[in-house]
Order: structure tokens, then sequence, then C-alpha cells
């Protein structure tokens, strides 16, 4: 179910916030309503798989469970082994069959496998709590919790990746507490920007570059539109944004609060700025379960720490890469962006003070150019899209290019969606949602348009 | 920041006044959009309206073809996809007395374009004729959906189906379209339809694009005969009275995409064809008429605007083509 479609804003939303007031007087009912309702939302695009999400569910707590019985510190570690042969086998056997093919000379067949909504997202969760629970650090939870941690209907496909520690003591807390309509009111600001951002800005953009990726694909694009593609980088930012925005704020709905994921990243200064704002909760995943563990395991002498270090680094971000999607596209863009890591990590280091205005546009740059190849549907299309940037745009389509123009000044120029939210409600400002209810009117009337487009995160 | 700098407590009425500000503007847009395009009926689909405002100012054929079909003013109907476009209803109407109303939609598949002919037949209780373009998307051996949205809820039977499509900026636009024509301060497009590909297309250009779409051949020796959309349109044919005269008619493609005798294509065409020509087997001043011929009309460029776009000087042939069909059924002399 999509949060910028129908069926989710006028019949389930409304729904689940009814059925949920009903059960939120019972606090041994709150918790297990909201598992009911996410597993409903899951049902709706692909019912079966909700057969696999529930399993994965019940198999992980068992899991721990049988550690906090035995104390045994392999079950975890097989826990998290089957979770990644699972997330493997959907997400990557055709890929790993398709170079082992081309490594022997010898096609493999393709496996007609459709990827589960979610499952990097749920298996990242997973891997999580069970890391933390074999360090000792993760108490033993209810299954009911742990399957509400799993499957929160807000963060179940595509994020924020939520810490347990940062949600499990807020499930089952009433929410309709004398201050609840401040909640909903600040909740309601997130959903309508999230929904402006994914609506009226990435997919306006989606829509002028999308076609010149598709052409992309077979030739050189010389009629001056591989400029254009350089916005995939903006388009995908206020795609996964706003996505991300609408999650908080249906989290709030429901008395959760989740983590922010992005902090306006293309005002960052340098690429480590850079991605310590775009994708937070990820980047706080790799860095806390990829990162520091190969930076701390004693793989070379203490001497050669810092090349340790800028190792770990690579194939943290290589990883990145490769999570976002089976194709050389994606491991390389990680590559490119590990070393770039590496560089700036350097300069900073040895090199001169960067003034701040070369180092955002240095960054951006890097970004926006590295972004072809991330949506590029292989390498090959990302160089016909390079190439094609010999031939000028054709500035006189105007305002067919307006967006393009506009947009990307959002991204390097305004603060944050938080930040602008939390400004607009210290106080209450009545005329304030006078304008979200017209926007929120207005967005609404896009939809009746039936243009939608899915998330982009959903892919990965 | 973290939501919890942003989620303290405060004035409680205050931020309770907000949320009604927010849910109650959008409760008075949305009562006031349905309240207008239930009064104005923006497509003038006949399901709703009541300012008795008659047309539409739309160049969209997908949307404008409910108007249209429902107009009473017409008993007979041009039915298709663009490839039938250009046949002139009015010059159809001077010559058979009848009167013709062009319902060809752009784009349109099979499906489509059956949906508007149940949708004019609903309107039309005592249809006079109907002349059907069948492209060779009407030839495929299973069914199979053109992905793009088509207004179907438009053209069903549910009022409430149409009225839940009527939350959406087009709406908004027709419908003050349609108070600019009843206030008379805009004109209402052609009732009956009519399209000259010469205001688009200007003549002397011809573009190498458009190779008509035939289907790949049947799977199976079991499917060979078999066509779901030529079934349905006899289904709907066997049903008219016996006084609905109709012409199945294949549109003219250039001479080069003309299959070629004793080949695989030119035998799936002919499969097709017998098809179609049953349809209208038997019923009075009715006829199929193939014009997916090569001959010097065809191998002639100029004739064209695309592969399968033919100009006017075909479309009056195939007019002519028409009106010997209804006057003389199949033994009318077609000159083509």
């Amino acid at each position: 179910m999509l949060f910028n479609d129908y069926p989710f804003l006028l019949v389930f939303l409304p729904a689940a916030l009814l059925i949920f007031r009903l059960a939120d007087p019972y606090p041994q009912a709150r918790i297990p309503v909201l598992v009911l309702l996410s597993l409903a939302f899951y049902a709706y695009g692909n019912p079966p798989y909700v057969l696999l999400l529930i399993a994965s569910i019940a198999i992980n707590w068992l899991a721990s469970r049988a550690f906090g019985r035995f104390k045994l510190r392999a079950i975890p570690l097989a826990a998290i082994v089957l979770n990644l042969l699972v997330l493997g086998f959907f997400k990557y056997t055709n890929f790993f069959a398709a170079n082992l093919g081309w490594l022997l000379g010898e096609p493999m067949p393709h496996l007609d496998i459709v990827l589960p909504l979610g499952i990097s997202f749920f298996t990242f969760h997973h891997i999580m709590y069970l890391v933390d629970l074999r360090r000792g650090r993760a108490p033993l939870y209810a299954f009911d919790r742990y399957a509400l941690y799993i499957s929160f209907f807000p963060q179940l496909l595509a994020g924020p990746l939520v810490r347990w520690s940062e949600v499990m003591e807020q499930f089952g807390r009433k929410v309709y507490v004398p201050t609840w309509q401040r909640d909903f009111a600040v909740a309601i600001c997130f959903i309508t920007a999230g929904l402006f951002e994914k609506i009226f800005l990435a997919d306006r953009i989606a829509h002028n570059i999308d076609p010149v990726y598709a052409l992309a694909q077979g030739a050189v694009v010389t009629n001056g539109d591989a400029w254009l593609a350089l916005a995939f980088n903006i388009q995908i930012l206020f795609d996964f944004a706003g996505y991300s925005d609408i999650a908080i704020g249906l989290g709030l709905l429901f008395g959760i609060r989740l983590p922010f994921n992005f902090n306006a990243p293309f005002r960052a200064a340098s690429i480590q700025d850079f991605w310590q704002r775009w994708h937070i909760t990820l980047m706080n995943f790799l860095r806390d379960y990829v990162y520091f563990p190969l930076v701390n395991a004693r793989i070379l002498p203490r001497r050669f720490l810092p090349l340790q270090s800028q190792a770990a680094m690579l194939i943290t971000m290589v990883l990145c890469g490769l999570w976002h999607g089976a194709n050389w596209t994606f491991i390389l863009w990680g590559a490119l962006h590990g070393c770039a890591l590496i560089v700036a990590a350097l300069w900073r280091r040895h090199g001169p003070r960067m003034p701040a205005l070369l180092g955002w546009a240095l960054t951006v740059i890097f970004v926006l150019v590295t972004g072809v190849i991330f949506r590029a549907t292989s390498v090959h299309a990302a160089l016909n899209i390079f190439e094609g940037l010999g031939h000028s745009l054709d500035l006189e389509r105007g305002k067919h290019l307006l967006s393009l123009a506009i947009v990307p000044l959002f991204a390097f120029l305004l603060p944050a969606s938080q930040d602008i939210i939390a400004y607009l409600t210290r106080r209450p400002r009545p005329w304030l949602f006078v304008l979200n209810g017209l926007t929120l009117f207005v967005i609404l009337l896009d939809l009746g348009e039936r243009n939608i487009a899915g998330f982009g995160y959903f892919n990965f | 920041m973290p939501v919890s700098a942003i989620s303290t407590s405060d004035g409680i009425t205050d931020w309770s006044r907000c949320l009604r500000a927010c849910l109650v503007t959008l409760a008075i847009c949305a009562a006031l959009l349905f309240a207008l395009t239930i009064a104005v009926d923006p497509y003038d689909s006949g399901k709703f309206g009541f300012f008795g405002i008659n047309g539409v100012a739309d160049r969209n054929t997908l949307t404008a073809n409910a108007s249209r079909a429902r107009d009473p003013d017409f008993d007979s109907a041009i039915i298709g996809n663009s490839t039938a476009l250009l046949i002139n209803p009015a010059a159809l109407s001077r010559a058979t007395g009848l009167h013709f109303v062009q319902l060809s939609v752009v784009g349109g598949s099979p499906r489509e374009e059956l949906t508007v002919l149940d949708f004019f037949l609903r309107h039309h209780a005592h249809a006079g004729a109907l002349a059907i373009g069948a492209d060779p998307s009407w030839c495929v051996h299973e069914r199979k959906d053109k992905p793009r949205p088509f207004p179907y809820w438009l053209y069903g039977r549910s009022r409430l189906v149409y009225a839940g499509a009527l939350f959406s900026g087009a709406a908004i636009e027709h419908a003050v379209q349609r108070v600019q024509i009843g206030l008379g301060k805009r004109q209402r497009s052609d009732p009956a339809g009519t399209f000259d590909s010469e205001d688009t297309w200007p003549i002397g250009e011809f573009r190498n694009t458009n190779r008509p779409s035939d289907p790949p051949p049947a799977a199976s020796t079991a499917l060979r005969g078999v066509f779901p959309w030529v079934s349905e349109l006899d289904d709907v044919i066997k049903k008219l009275p016996a006084d609905v005269s109709v012409v199945v008619l294949v549109p003219p493609t250039a001479a080069p995409t003309v299959p070629q005798p004793g080949t695989a294509e030119a035998t799936e065409r002919e499969a097709c064809n017998m098809a179609l020509r049953q349809t209208v087997a038997g019923r009075p001043h009715s006829n199929f008429i193939n014009y997916r011929v090569d001959n010097a009309l065809t191998r002639d460029h100029a004739n064209f605007i695309d592969y399968i776009h033919y100009r006017s000087k075909i479309a009056r042939k195939i007019g002519a083509g028409i009106v010997a069909s209804l006057r003389d059924g199949e033994t009318a002399q077609i000159d083509f």
C-alpha cells in the first residue's frame, strides 16, 4: 500500500486511527491491534508475502527466546546468517548467477524471483536486535512487542531504520493523553510536508528525467538532455525524505516517535558531512554494525590502523551500494563514495583548510555525478549519459525545465523539514493549519489524477 | 531536533483549534468541489448536472466522447482509434440521411472502443448505423490491456464511481470550461467530433514512425482462430436490432506494411479478416471492408501522415465505402 494513494489515505489510515482509538483505553490491546493493522497494511500489496513476514518475526523471536534460555551465542548468530541468506536469496540470486555465468562463460538461468517489499529493512531490524542481544545489550521481549518492532507499518517498507532501543519502550503507551492534540498537529505537518516533497518535488523531476535514463539504456543521449539526468539525486532526496517525513508523521499518530532520516544533505560542506545528513538511520546502522566492527577487529598490526580504517570505510560503502540493489552500478557507486570519504578524511588531516563554499560545490557535484551511476540501469547506460554531457542542453524548452531549475534550490537552500516544522509549530497557529488543510486538498486533487508513482526506496 | 522537543504540552485548546482548522478546511474544500462538479457534470456524462449545459470544450477524445456519445442529435457512430478518426461524420450524415458522430479514441484499444460503443448504445435505444474501424490490435489471440489509464469510470453505469473520480484537478478544469460554455463565454467543441489532421500534420510531411502493431502469431493451433476482441464485438453486434446497419472496416496502412501474400503474417491477417467478416454476415445494409491492401493509394506516401495514419484523400474514399455499404450491403462497390 502506498502512502501517496487513496486506499491508504482515505481508507486504511482513517480506519486504523479509528480502530486504534477504540483500543487505546485498553493497555493489553494497544500492541496487538497495531500489529494486526500493520500486517493488514503489508498484506494489501501481495498477501502471500505476509506469511514470509510472520515467519520471519516468529523465527527470529524464537531464536531470541532460545538464546535467553540456553545462552548459546551461536543461536542469534545462526539467526543472523539465516536472515542474510533469505535476503540474499530474494535480492542477489540472479545477480550472482548472472556473474557466475559470465565467469564460467555459460549463461545461467534467470529465476523469476519477486523481491518482497521491505525485506531489506525488516532484515536489518532483526539484525540490529540480534547483534545487540548477542552482545548482552538487549533484553528479551514479548512476542507482540517484537512483532510490532519489525512490522510497525509506518516504517515497515522503507524505514527509517529504527534501533530497538529507540522504540520498544514507546510501544503500548497510551496515545490519547491530554497533549495528543499537539502531537497530532505536528504529525499532520509531517505528513503534509512528506506528501508535498514526494508529489510536487520528486515526481516533477522524475517526470523529466525518467525518459532520459530510458533513452540511455540503448544509446548515447545526444539531445542535450543528459544534463537533466544529473538531477536524479535531488529527486531521490525528496522522494525518500518525503517518505520518511510521512512515516514520522504516521508514527506520531500512533504515539511513536521515529528518528529523522535526512538533515538537509545538500547543504553539506563535505562528503563526510553529507553522509551524516543523508539516510541517517542506514548510515548509523552501517557505522555501528559494519564499520566499527571492521575497524575494531584485530586484522592488521596497530601501526596500520589508519589503513584498516580506510579499508573498512571502503568495504562499508561498497556494502551500502550493494544493499541498494543487485547491480554493478550500485557497487561502483558505493566504491566511489567510499573512496571520496577516504580522500576527504586524508585531506582534512593533511591538506589545507577547504573554503566552505568550495567544499559545498565539490560535494554537490560529486553527489550529483555519482547519482547518475546509481540511477542508471547499467554502467553502459551511465556512460551513455556522461558521454551525452558533451552536448549542451536545449534551454528553449523553458517552462518544461522549470521544475529542474527550482526544485534543486529547495534542496540547496532550505533547512531540513523537521527544523521547518519545529519552527512553525513552536506555538499553535490556526492559519498555518488552514494552509495545511488547503495543501492536503491540493495533494488529494493531484492524486485524483491517478498519476501515482511508487517510492524509490521500495526497490531497495 | 528530536520530535520530543517539539511536542511538549502547550495550550491544548489552541492545538485542538489547529486540528479543527485543518480538517474543516479540507472538508469545506472537498464539499465545494463536489458541489461544483456534481452541479456542473464536468464531462457532460449525463450522470449529474443541474444547469442544462450542453457539450464540452475538450480535445481529448478519452473524455470528450462521453458528451458526444449521449447526444440525442446523433443516431449513428464511428468507433475506432486514431486510425478511424479522420472519417468525416458530417459527410456520412449528408450522404446517408443518418446523423453520425465521431467517437474514435486516440490511442484506443479494443476494450476502450467497446466501452465507448456500449456507452453510445446505452444512450441510443434506436441506433441508425455503426462504422467500426478494427486496426491490428483487434486481431490479438489473447486479451491484454494497454498500460494506460482510461476513464472507465466516465463510461460506466455507477454514479458513485463517477462522483469519486471527480475529485481531481482535471475535473475542476472541465467544470470551469462547462460553466464558461453555459455563460456563453466559451465555444463548445464540435458536437460531431470532426477532426482535421491537416491542422496538426501539414500536408507533404511523411513521418517514418508508427508501423502497424500486428500481433504475434498464435501460440498454438488452438488459438489460431481465436480473436477474443472480435468475439466480443460479435456479441455486441448480434444483440443489435436487425435494422441497425454495421460496417466493420480494416483501416489502410502504407503499402510497405501490408502483409505480403504467402507469408505467415498474411495468413494471420486473413484469419482475422474472416472473423471480422462474420460479425456482420447476413445483417442487412452491412458490410466488412478490408482497406489494408497494397495499391496505388497506399503506395503513395503523400496519402499518409505515417505508416498507419492516412490523410483526408483516403479518408474520403473510406467514407464513400461506408456510404455504399450502408446502401447496398455486402454487394456494395468499394472504390479503393
